[in-house]
């Protein structure tokens, strides 16, 4: 009798273990299953079958399988075996491979742990359809993340779904919730559901409080609701709903006059960081130089060589050479501070380059700014040509350092990191030049030959090299428009012919020879040319009003905003 | 020695000319015309290429009827009356049998006269708006219901409610756009859904649905922020007919404003493989594009098709040609499909005759391509598959969905009708 009590209880013992276990492995299993499963409907299935297992050691498989962080090992002969590949590298670039079925390490056939290259296999395949079905399975996961950004986001989404039946688990998280944002996001997400309710006072009670919160993602749910009640003759809440659209409209126009001005801050700011060094060169020293935009060209390419010299290196075709350039082979956050390198490199190749264009042809055409336009222009094109040459006539691929392409959102305006980033930067280029102007020798000697060569010559200033110099400073600072812009544009040889236009319309609006006139028509131009697309609702014909009110202003005031008084005699 | 190379390179060409001209009975002319300088130069010298290698391939087997092709190769410089005086050239100089060229739709509608007046035979490769149909030209091209509408019934079938239109300001995005108001208004998607904004006449009627920016436009801002907020609701995609480089800080502004494709994915109908050469493609992942062929098919006509070009790249002594990292795209396979159902109308005709070789393309010829079977139908157009397919990383696209045979339509606008 006592032995077969004991053999029950073994049994029984041994079957608890091995079903717990068995439990453990079940959604790696069923993740497996999915990758291997030969349609998306039954991978989609058995993803979203995922979703109640409260297991964290399937986010981070997750999160890798959508990142093509999984990979599948396919010995010959036997069915392919997804793994991830963890630890150091070893000298084959091979790192230890774990399975993802078991979360133990891949062995061979004598029990020896497998390294693999990720380069010689296949990762995991994904779809949007599949990578939808993965975020919102992590979605769920992530209501009590201790990331608040990622609670905000499943929030979010799962709101949005209008599933009755998580309204408690909301709820829930609202009374220990802390975060202001979360919390918005939790009392908007009940609301939304609630609408989906079919008692009248629930919903109304929800409108008011969309209502309160002007959630503009709600704005198609509340009209839907809206003509729900005005079929269904509930008047009261016909009335409410429509109020709450009146508001979250209004909250709309709010965001959109407050966006647009600091889009138009930013758009301002491009014109000035592409227009100050043609003020240099146009408005200070009257060289009408067509090669400016080149300039710019030559600061993007910089910025591109640096790019890859921080990558894989780059191989150029050099009139007939072909010049290969080794690569640092840099990653992460290392890889990412090459736009830092790359900003003061791009002043000093356009500086270069512009020095090199003074000492050979301007010099000779100082007093001749017919001329001077013709050869730039021939310059413009004989470059533009050299570039072509060298990089080919499509555009090149320069990716911007992940500092530079997210956003901050503060009730609900975006504000751009590239676009934050442009206005600090046209602010410190602004600054920068004035201290050169103002606080240096060289500033000394630069104003002393613009306002009177003569004179400046005369007390023993070398005017020629003041000259070098003035226009080395006008190309530099082209070129550190040019690294900016190759963060928010295309890098191609006819880059340069793009802004040439907006650059001589900034300096020309803003008075020849007046670096205050070129910033405040910069902004003004970004101001009225984001303004009247937001209001007209139509860029193409924003940017012809924008021409049309240069050229009315232009007759009203031929000489720009500010007219610079000289005592030059010629004047 | 520089200089003996160069007599001996300028002998050998002149000798060839010779050869060339001793030989003319037994060639036939066939005129290319695209643009290889100008802003089009980067996508149409592709088409060059493919065409020059599908003449070497159909010469090497003997060429058409006997006779080896001789291609004229003209350059239309993105220079729409040159294209105009070009194809006077090939037609009235040249006599060429056929020709082969033009991209963008004012430069097929500038030579449409030259062609009719001297009852020329052209074949147009690339995505157009429909509303023509010459007898003059033979549109291998995707109609918009082989690109466009597949394209909505597939985002429509993954269940998004809400779509934003944008496009360059020309005629092929503006007359897409009109069709897809249409289509998507009788597919029972509300209007206040369609977003972009509408611009009516007197009558009240629609002229034209969706955004537009200018050739070359840099500053998508606005647009941006103003999808973000159309989205914000979700189940929002955009749909995109923005043509060339101005992708670029489009996908750039995108993905600043935190937009991704899992969000609001967008799908581009002037963006193939070729086009990726100069796109940040890590930005555009899982974007969708909509074409009738993709590189990634995995057919083995595909395969094949591939393999040959890249090797005929290698080997070609076409001056200034691009060697490294080229891909095929749509235009050029159906540029390649083109000459091959040219080969088969003529020797159906038995003759080079325009008259004889349209009816032999009207009767329904068919040509297994790299992109699958493509039919010639009485319209001037083919039937062809339809792919759906997502970015990746490579700049590849990952194919979704197949829509089989789909007739190819010219005439849309008004066709479809809200109920």
């Amino acid at each position: 009798m006592r032995t077969y009590i004991r053999l029950i209880f073994t049994t029984l013992t041994l079957w608890l273990a091995a079903s717990s276990s068995l439990s453990a492995a079940e959604p790696r299993a069923t993740l497996v299953e999915a990758m291997l499963a030969d349609n998306d409907a039954r991978k989609i299935e058995l993803i979203t079958s995922l979703a109640g297992e409260v297991d964290e050691s399937i986010k981070p498989l997750l999160i890798a399988w959508r990142e093509d962080g999984l990979y599948l090992y396919e010995p010959s002969g036997a069915t392919p075996v997804p793994v991830q590949l963890t630890g150091e590298k070893d000298a084959d670039d091979a790192r230890a491979a774990v399975r993802v079925d078991t979360g133990a390490p891949l062995v061979d056939a004598e029990g020896k742990p497998v390294h693999l290259v990720a380069g010689d296999l296949n990762a995991v395949e994904h779809t949007s359809m599949l990578r939808r079905a993965m975020k919102g399975v992590l979605d769920l996961i992530d209501i009590g993340s201790p990331d608040a950004k990622k609670r905000l986001q499943a929030i979010q989404t799962i709101g949005f779904a209008q599933e009755t039946d998580k309204i408690p688990a909301f709820q829930k998280r609202l009374a220990i919730e802390e975060n202001s944002k979360v919390r918005r996001a939790l009392r908007e997400a009940i609301a939304v559901t609630q609408l989906k309710d079919p008692s009248d006072a629930v919903k109304l009670a929800a409108v008011k409080e969309l209502k309160e919160l002007h959630s503009l993602s709600s704005y198609d749910l509340i009209r839907t609701a809206m003509r729900e009640a005005d079929a269904a003759k509930s008047t009261e809440l016909a009335t409410e709903a429509k109020a709450a659209l009146v508001a979250i409209d209004n909250h709309k126009s709010n965001i959109n006059f407050f966006g647009t001005l600091f889009r138009g801050l930013s758009l301002g700011s491009i014109l000035l960081i592409v227009a100050i060094g043609l003020a240099i060169t146009f408005g200070l020293m009257g060289v009408i130089n067509m090669a400016h935009g080149e300039m710019i060209a030559i600061g993007a390419y910089t910025t591109y060589l640096v790019e890859n010299i921080f990558g894989a290196g780059i191989t150029i075709p050099f009139f007939g050479f072909s010049l290969a350039i080794p690569g640092m082979n840099t990653t992460g956050a290392f890889y990412q501070t090459y736009f830092l390198f790359a900003l003061p490199l791009s002043f000093l190749t356009a500086a270069v380059v512009g020095i090199g264009l003074e000492r050979s042809i301007i010099r000779f055409l100082y007093r001749r700014p017919l001329e001077s336009l013709l050869a730039t222009w021939g310059v413009s094109l004989l470059l533009q040509q050299g570039l072509k040459l060298m990089f080919g006539s499509n555009n090149v691929q320069v990716s911007s350092p992940s500092y530079l392409s997210g956003n901050w959102t503060v009730n609900d305006i975006i504000f751009g990191w590239n676009r934050v980033f442009v206005i600090g930067f046209a602010g410190l280029i602004v600054f920068g030049v004035w201290l050169i102007l103002t606080k240096t020798p060289l500033g000394l000697l630069i104003r002393s030959v613009m306002q009177n060569r003569g004179m400046a010559s005369c007390m023993g200033v070398r005017t020629e090299r003041v000259n070098m110099l003035t226009f080395g400073l006008g190309s530099g600072l082209a070129g550190l428009a040019g690294a900016f812009i190759s963060q928010i544009g295309n890098v191609g040889p006819s880059l340069g012919q793009n802004y040439i236009v907006d650059c001589f319309m900034t300096v020309v609006v803003g008075g020849v020879g007046n670096l205050a006139g070129t910033i405040y028509s910069a902004l003004g131009i970004g101001l009225v040319d984001q303004s009247l697309q937001q209001i007209l609702l139509n860029p193409v014909l924003g940017k012809i009003l924008v021409l049309v009110a240069i050229i009315l202003f232009l007759q009203w005031r031929p000489s720009g905003l500010f007219v610079t008084r000289s005592r030059n005699l010629d004047d | 020695m520089f200089k003996v190379t160069q007599l001996m390179t300028a002998g050998a060409l002149a000798l060839g000319t010779m050869i060339g001209s001793a030989r003319a009975a037994d060639t036939v002319k066939v005129g290319v015309l695209h643009s290889l300088s100008g802003t089009m130069a980067i996508s149409e010298t592709s088409l060059r290429d493919v065409l020059l290698f599908t003449f070497d391939e159909i010469n090497a087997k003997g060429g058409v009827l006997g006779k080896k092709i001789e291609p004229v190769v003209v350059d239309g410089a993105s220079n729409w009356p040159l294209f105009a005086e070009k194809a006077k050239q090939l037609l009235e100089e040249d006599k060429v049998a056929v020709t082969f060229g033009c991209w963008t739709s004012v430069s097929r509608k500038s030579v449409l006269p030259v062609y009719e007046k001297n009852n020329g035979l052209l074949f147009y490769p690339v995505q157009y708006e429909g509303q023509e149909e010459s007898k003059n030209v033979f549109y291998t091209a995707e109609a918009v219901n082989q690109q466009a509408t597949p394209a909505i019934d597939y985002l429509l079938e993954q269940g998004y409610t809400k779509f934003y239109l944008i496009g360059t300001d020309y005629v092929y995005p503006q007359t897409t756009n009109l069709v897809l108001l249409e289509y998507l208004l009788s597919k029972k998607v509300p209007i206040e859904n369609i977003g972009g904004g509408f611009k009516k006449d007197e009558s009240g009627k629609i002229i034209s649905a969706g955004k537009y920016t200018p050739f070359g436009h840099t500053d998508y801002q606005q647009i941006v922020s103003e999808i973000k907020q159309f989205s914000a609701g979700g189940k929002t995609a955009v749909v995109s007919t923005l043509n060339g480089d101005t992708n670029v800080p489009f996908f750039k502004e995108y993905a600043a404003a935190g937009l991704t494709a899992e969000i609001a994915p967008v799908v581009s109908f002037s963006i193939s493989e070729d086009e990726f050469r100069g796109l940040p493609a890590k930005q555009l992942v899982g974007q969708l594009g909509c074409w009738t062929y993709f590189q990634s098919i995995k057919s083995d006509a595909n395969k094949e098709f591939v393999k040959n070009f890249q090797k005929w790249l290698k080997t070609t002594t076409v001056p200034g040609i691009v060697k490294e990292g080229r891909v095929t795209c749509s235009p050029m396979v159906l540029s390649y499909d083109g000459v091959y159902l040219w080969k088969a109308a003529v020797e159906k005709a038995g003759s080079f005759d325009v008259d004889a070789v349209r009816a032999a393309l009207q009767s329904g010829l068919s040509f297994d391509g790299p992109g699958g079977k493509v039919t010639t139908q009485k319209n001037m157009h083919l039937t062809k598959n339809v792919f759906i397919g997502e970015t990746t990383a490579k700049g590849q696209f990952k194919i979704l969905k197949e829509f089989k045979d789909v007739y190819g339509e010219p005439w849309l606008l008004g066709k479809f009708k809200a109920e």
